[in-house]
């Protein structure tokens, strides 16, 4: 008798928990709405994640579910906070995302980036260093670099990237506000001349994949530049920062010369944009221990994953955690599970997979898969 | 009858001997007759009672009781046992067994055993006989330092300790491999050693010091004799002091690598912080090494606690006690809101 | 017709010792001795036959027996099966059950996601009541819907073997369902995952179509064209 109660309970509150908010700006939320899904609409999300910067298992999840809904949790929400608070006109302030692994760092990266969409940003987003540096398909697509002495150019990748950024920040580039401030000559008939829209350059990349790298090099610095003169405010967002500082990568020169990541242009590139001597800038880095291979993936914790170099290069940072689900969060990630029909059977469940999965969120979904 | 004797030889001893034997078996039957006429009827005695009440224990009346069963209870110890001496089973008024014996049987007891005799005893070394002892010789000690009248002002002026240990043991031989063992201990501070000269002692006695305790010990068991031992140890202490005050070229190479300590001040950490400080009021300066590492970071606000963060960062390791600590420094030196606990 | 009818009753028959059929997963059968002797009990692991057992009042029975511990499989888990964990036994080669388990498992995700899809796919409310979205179900169906009513088996006389059909036991036919199951599910093109194709083919079982199916009837119709040799059973 007693039980049966007990299930009605549960079922009722099961029922009655809310899991979804209508809040889809990331601007508006507040702290009322963790733990609350929103829904990201099909074209923001196609414009911002189409060509990557959501994880695999996620987009599968996203597909199945006929819909892209992330949580709202407390580490993006902080991390908003401190945005909305600080000064836009000092230095650029590093973020660093740390956390286990499965405990949504990218999510939250995902999270910010739609905030930084939604509030105005230029945006500069790197989905996984490691698919530069460590993925290395059969024919990866490598060369010496013609301007800088010693440096090895990806040029497959960086229009790769040149096209994620180019449709980030489609509507921002359409409005050619943005100018660039000197002539670029990238060989005797090909130039990109000053006051030309910052557009072109990515165009220009993109169309001579050959010059590919060092068009991202210039796109840097003038990003830089025009944030420094307050014509756009810019967000950079690195997922797997931490495998620009392991000492080694898995790319080989033609000459089978194993190449040290500082030996990479696009390294150099993205260390030069780390830096916090440029303001209008907000910069938000995750550090994860699958970037790097498993012979340092003992801790999580950024200074171990990051090397004394690494450290003292984004010094002074904030770090900011991301953990597991709390109760709440965990009570509406399930509600929601069942409410998309991944999650099925007695309310018992619950507690046993809550149990099982530690309340981490990757674990909790890869448990609920096979039910 | 006449017969026998007419046929007999004589001067033949047989002849007499077989003449007697018959004369005597005749005579005999003659006699058996006669007995069992006038003796009564003799019982048939099988279990021989007669015999065993005949048996008696014939004792010596001049045999004293054992002289340990008439000891006084309130008897001086010491007059009794005044030296070592063998085991003696009538001087010692003690139920004591001893002896190897197969499982479940009692220990042979003190008389006429061996094992007693065998091993060397400390019956002479009563706590009420040392203490008259020592009485005695009291008068040829000196007298304690008055003013070593505590552990620490013992300890101040003394603070070499040497230990080392004496075995008393039932063996053949009364030599024990361990009494050889010196231990030498000392307080670390009482060597009034500087910064570098400790850093450089520490490296070099390895695992010989405890933080907790600060002492310093050094044991020695490699000599056959204790007297080696005794020496190698002063010489080992002495030789590792005066090796630490000496200073090598090679010891002005060290960097920050070799360092166990992270210094903040001559660090990237510092340099990124002034350089933020500057950018921040806007004011561009190439600053030189001598410079940065001079900086006054009091004029900058919230970075005395920036500071204390990664130093105790650095040198305590990363954990998330010291990453929150960094963390929330950080936000104070930036400005930012404090993270929300939820 | 008759032959139909025939067939009717033999399933009425087998849906009747369909209760049995737990106990014949169920049951622990040891190829090997085990360290326990015989009089040691098979434990009881589900908190529903503990209540059970509670309410029949056995409880204070078997307090004085002793009793075999569980193995690692045979647990109270809410979504422990144990025809599930009969078919990841028989997916599993050379003792690595992690493995097997993980297939399973994501043979199992895989349904789940065709049938979510299937279910957004369909427009009105009947259709979409109509599709099962649990996967154990559909194992449980298709495991039900490949199970042989009848087997041959070969028969020596005067010199030629016949294939004389007969009835079959519970557990043979249990197992000659998961047989064929994955037999058909190892029939891929080497680019395709084992847990895709077993998906599919369980989804075909469930919906009484695909290769193992066919199978099944294929044997029926042999052992209903060699009744004629059914005497041989027992002449």
């Amino acid at each position: 008798m007693f039980t049966r109660n007990f299930r009605n309970i549960c079922r009722r509150y099961s029922q009655s928990v809310t899991f979804r908010t209508t809040e889809t700006s990331p601007v508006q939320q507040n702290d009322n709405q963790v733990g609350l899904f929103y829904t990201i609409e099909k074209d923001v999300c196609k414009k911002l994640f189409g060509h990557g910067g959501l994880p695999k298992s996620y987009m599968k999840q996203t597909k199945t579910f006929t819909e892209t809904t992330l949580m709202i949790r407390q580490p993006a929400l902080d991390v908003i906070d401190c945005i909305k608070a600080s000064d836009l006109n000092k230095p650029a302030i590093r973020y660093v995302l740390y956390g286990e692994t499965g405990t949504g760092k990218s999510l939250t990266l995902a999270h910010l980036i739609h905030y930084a969409h939604d509030a105005g940003f230029l945006i500069v987003h790197v989905p996984w260093v490691s698919e530069w540096l460590r993925r290395v398909p059969r024919h990866k697509e490598m060369s010496n670099s013609q301007t800088r002495e010693g440096f090895v150019d990806l040029p497959l990748d960086a229009a790769a990237w040149l096209l994620h950024f180019k449709t980030q920040n489609q509507t921002l580039l359409k409005c050619g506000d943005l100018k660039i401030s000197k002539d670029y000559v990238w060989s005797k008939r090909e130039q990109t001349s000053a006051g030309a829209p910052l557009a072109e350059l990515v165009e220009q990349g993109i169309s001579r994949v050959k010059y590919a790298c060092d068009v991202i090099d210039a796109l840097v610095y003038e990003i830089k530049l025009l944030s420094n003169n307050k014509q756009c405010k810019t967000f950079v967002a690195v997922d797997g920062y931490n495998c620009f500082f392991y000492p080694m990568t898995r790319l080989n020169t033609p000459t089978k010369k194993k190449v040290k990541p500082e030996e990479v242009t696009l390294t150099t590139t993205f260390m030069e944009l780390t830096k916090n001597d440029w303001t209008n800038g907000v910069i938000v880095l995750s550090v994860d221990q699958i970037a790097v291979p498993e012979d340092h993936q003992e801790s999580y914790l950024p200074k171990y994953l990051l090397y004394k170099k690494g450290f003292e290069h984004l010094d002074p940072f904030v770090p900011v955690e991301v953990g597991r689900y709390s109760e709440k969060e965990f009570l509406s990630c399930a509600s929601y599970y069942r409410d998309r029909l991944w999650l099925r059977g007695p309310e018992d469940l619950e507690t046993e997979l809550k149990l099982a999965s530690a309340c981490n969120p990757y674990k909790f979904m890869e448990l609920c898969a096979p039910l | 009858m006449s017969v026998f004797i007419k046929y007999s030889k004589p001067g033949s001893l047989g002849a007499v001997f077989n003449v007697q034997v018959l004369w005597r078996f005749n005579s005999t039957t003659a006699e058996s007759i006669r007995k069992e006429e006038d003796e009564e009827f003799r019982v048939l005695d099988i279990l021989k009672k007669k015999d065993r009440q005949q048996k008696k224990q014939i004792r010596r009346a001049d045999i004293q009781p054992d002289r340990a069963d008439r000891m006084a209870t309130d008897q001086n110890w010491g007059n009794v046992w005044p030296g070592p001496k063998t085991f003696h089973p009538s001087s010692v008024p003690l139920p004591i067994r001893q002896g190897y014996v197969p499982k479940g049987q009692a220990p042979p007891g003190k008389k006429a055993n061996a094992e007693l005799m065998k091993i060397p005893n400390f019956l002479h070394l009563t706590p009420p006989v040392i203490k008259t002892q020592c009485e005695a010789i009291k008068k040829y000690c000196t007298e304690w330092p008055k003013l070593l009248n505590s552990e620490e002002t013992i300890e101040k002026h003394y603070p070499l300790e040497i230990i080392s240990s004496d075995y008393c043991h039932a063996s053949p031989t009364i030599r024990n491999p361990l009494a050889r063992v010196v231990n030498l201990r000392i307080k670390l501070s009482s060597l009034n050693l500087d910064k570098r000269a400790r850093d450089k002692f520490l490296r070099l006695i390895g695992d010989r010091y405890d933080e907790k305790t600060d002492l310093v010990t050094f044991i020695a068991d490699r000599c056959p004799m204790r007297k080696q031992n005794l020496d190698y140890v002063n010489y080992l202490l002495t030789a590792c002091y005066h090796e630490s005050w000496s200073v090598e070229d090679w010891e002005s190479e060290k960097t920050e690598e070799d360092m166990e300590y992270y210094d903040w001040n001559n660090n990237a950490s510092k340099r990124s912080l002034v350089n933020w400080f500057l950018k921040c009021n806007n004011e561009e300066k190439e600053l030189t090494d001598e410079e940065y590492k001079n900086f006054d970071i009091s004029k900058i606000p919230n970075a005395e606690g920036y500071k204390n963060a990664v130093n105790s960062l650095m040198n305590d390791g990363e954990c998330d006690a010291t990453l929150k600590t960094y963390g929330s420094s950080v936000r104070k030196l930036l400005g930012l809101p404090e993270k929300k606990v939820t | 017709m008759r032959n139909l009818t025939n067939q009717l009753l033999l399933f009425k028959k087998y849906i009747h010792e369909l209760n049995s059929f737990r106990a014949v997963i169920q049951s622990r059968c040891y190829s090997r001795p085990t360290s326990f002797p015989d009089y040691f009990q098979n434990p009881i692991f589900r908190k529903e036959d503990q209540l059970k057992l509670i309410e029949n009042n056995e409880l204070s029975k078997l307090a004085s027996v002793p009793i075999k511990p569980p193995a690692v499989y045979e647990t109270s888990s809410v979504y422990h099966d144990p025809l599930v964990n009969k078919v990841i036994n028989h997916v599993m080669e050379e003792g690595k059950k992690k493995l097997a388990r993980s297939l399973v498992e994501k043979a199992f995700e895989n349904i789940k996601r065709i049938q979510i899809e299937r279910y957004h796919l369909a427009t009105t409310p009947e259709q979409k009541s109509k599709i099962v979205l649990n996967p154990k179900e559909i194992l449980h169906t298709a495991i039900e819907n490949c199970k042989p009513l009848l087997q041959l088996t070969p028969i020596k006389r005067g010199g030629i073997t016949y294939q004389v059909p007969g009835p079959i036991t519970e557990k043979r036919s249990l197992f000659l369902a998961i047989k064929w199951l994955l037999e058909a599910a190892n029939e891929k093109e080497r680019t395709v995952h084992f847990p895709e194709q077993f998906a599919w083919e369980l989804l075909d079982a469930a919906n009484n179509t695909g290769k193992v199916v066919k199978r099944k009837q294929d044997l029926h119709r042999q052992c209903e064209a060699n009744r004629a040799y059914a005497h041989y059973r027992w002449q």
